[in-house]
């Protein structure tokens, strides 16, 4: 039983491993399909945008509630802008960024391949000479990297800006206070290291996404079951990285 | 009418799918113009050997020939040349749902490049006036129904002129008004483009006088193969059952 389970596991991550070098493949030798990549950006980037936002504003609000009165009891708040952003830029703005950009993106393009794969779509592509790493993969995982990696500069943003508006109404921290812990607190280094975060988790929720879409089986049920694994696998992927990550970055 | 050029040929093609033989020794020749109607019962294993004919699927033994070319034996690229002169009608429409329908019936010549835009939308305008829907360019697969999905399908498959097409079951689901037309629309493209064509279907009265011979397949192995004299003439009580009351 455990034995066919890791069995499976194992052929799971094999098969990542090869779609994986076949889509980096497809972009490398430009055989990916433009035009899908632009349709891909506008559908992954700019309709999450929304999704994103709000997810962004909470964290930033959420982070400086739960500091607040810790902060307010030790009459530290000259250090809220330094403690909200390290926790927002390092951690939890690309997690949460992560996760619900999982939840939206990731669980709608393996629906959407699965979709394909069922309907006989797929085989119509292949049926046409068409390669459906190069016209239908490889331009959705660039594309997802791209926005993840776009959308947690903006969420970042927007979440601190909600962190210091927090501050000053809940805790009367004056915004220039706010402004120089950050500046005088807060390295460069603390920003880049939640970006490549947010590309890796980026990478494997595009991957995990395309994965499962495309070894879709069995109808309905199918797709529904593939959902089902992708949103799983794309948010352990997304907290075993994170481990990894924090581990290895300074 | 026929040249007596071979043009698909399956040599004792074998296939299984979890232990199960679903494609037994099948051997077929179909030649240059033909049209072989092909019927069986649902599970027969007809799509699938639609499917080996085209690359989709490949079989565990046996050589399947396009046109002199043994596809099980030809690199990705190799069989992306043969594909590109072969048409394919799904079952289950196959549309692309993110294309509307001029899109979707552009989609082959598009991505195989060497024609002009204009060129192509006249040529898309001219197939949607011959499918009987005009003016349905913008819209998008899920709003049209199940004979305009045919249709538009129809349409798809043979805007590049393929030399060789498959139709899978055209006139699944319709009502028998609209299987008519599809069938007038296959027996008047194989008359004007004389292409090679393997037709699955299960309406035996609508395709009966479109096709030129008919093959039989059974719990995937070739029971029968011959024209409607053939037909007529067979005592196999396999083959009269199927055919009873559409002759």
């Amino acid at each position: 039983m455990i034995g066919g389970r890791l069995l499976a596991l194992m052929e799971q991550l094999g098969g990542m491993s090869v779609l994986a070098a076949r889509m980096v493949w497809g972009l490398v030798t430009l055989r990916a399909d433009r035009t899908e990549f632009w349709r891909n950006m506008y559908r992954v980037g700019v309709k999450s945008f929304p999704v994103v936002a709000v997810t962004a504003v909470l964290v930033g609000a959420i982070t400086v509630i739960q500091t607040g009165q810790v902060v307010a009891e030790f009459g530290a708040t000259s250090l809220v802008g330094w403690g909200t952003s390290f926790a927002t830029l390092r951690e939890i703005g690309p997690i949460l960024i992560g996760l619900m950009f999982s939840g939206r993106v990731g669980a709608n393009n393996t629906a959407e391949l699965g979709t394909m794969v069922v309907t006989e779509q797929v085989d119509a592509l292949r049926a046409l000479a068409i390669n459906p790493i190069d016209f239908l993969l490889a331009p959705r995982y660039l594309a997802i990297i791209i926005m993840m990696f776009m959308l947690t500069i903006i969420g970042n943003l927007m979440a601190l800006l909600a962190a210091a508006g927090t501050a000053y109404v809940l805790l009367g921290v004056d915004m220039r206070l706010y402004y120089a812990s950050f500046a005088e607190l807060i390295e460069l280094w603390d920003f880049f290291s939640g970006i490549i975060k947010a590309v890796g988790f980026g990478s494997a929720i595009a991957l995990v996404s395309c994965y499962f879409g495309i070894n879709t089986s069995g109808g309905a049920v199918g797709v529904g079951r593939a959902v089902n694994s992708a949103v799983v696998a794309s948010a352990v992927s997304i907290f075993v990285l994170d481990f990894l990550l924090s581990a290895m970055l300074p | 009418m026929t040249t007596g050029h071979a043009m698909i040929e399956l040599h004792n093609v074998t296939k299984y799918h979890e232990r199960e033989r679903v494609l037994d020794n099948v051997s077929l020749v179909v030649d240059e113009g033909q049209m072989l109607g092909l019927v069986g019962p649902g599970g027969s294993g007809k799509t699938l050997l639609l499917k080996v004919l085209c690359g989709l699927v490949k079989p565990d033994s046996g050589s399947v020939l396009i046109d002199g070319v043994d596809i099980t034996r030809i690199s990705p690229v190799e069989l992306s040349d043969v594909r590109k002169r072969i048409g394919m009608l799904f079952q289950n429409y196959a549309l692309f749902d993110f294309l509307n329908v001029e899109d979707n019936i552009a989609f082959p010549l598009r991505r195989a490049g060497g024609m002009g835009e204009r060129e192509i939308l006249e040529r898309v305008n001219e197939l949607l006036e011959r499918v009987n829907l005009p003016g349905i360019n913008y819209q998008f697969p899920n709003e049209l129904s199940g004979g305009m999905k045919k249709r538009v399908t129809f349409a798809r498959a043979v805007i590049a002129k393929p030399p060789i097409i498959f139709y899978d079951d055209p006139t699944m689901g319709l009502d028998p008004v609209t299987s008519s037309k599809i069938f007038i629309m296959l027996e008047e493209f194989q008359r004007t483009q004389r292409t090679t064509s393997i037709c699955i279907t299960h309406d035996l009265l609508g395709a009966r006088d479109i096709c030129d011979e008919w093959a039989m397949i059974d719990e995937g192995r070739l029971v029968f193969r011959g024209d409607l004299s053939a037909v007529r003439a067979s005592s196999d009580p396999f083959v009269t059952e199927f055919w009873d009351g559409a002759l």
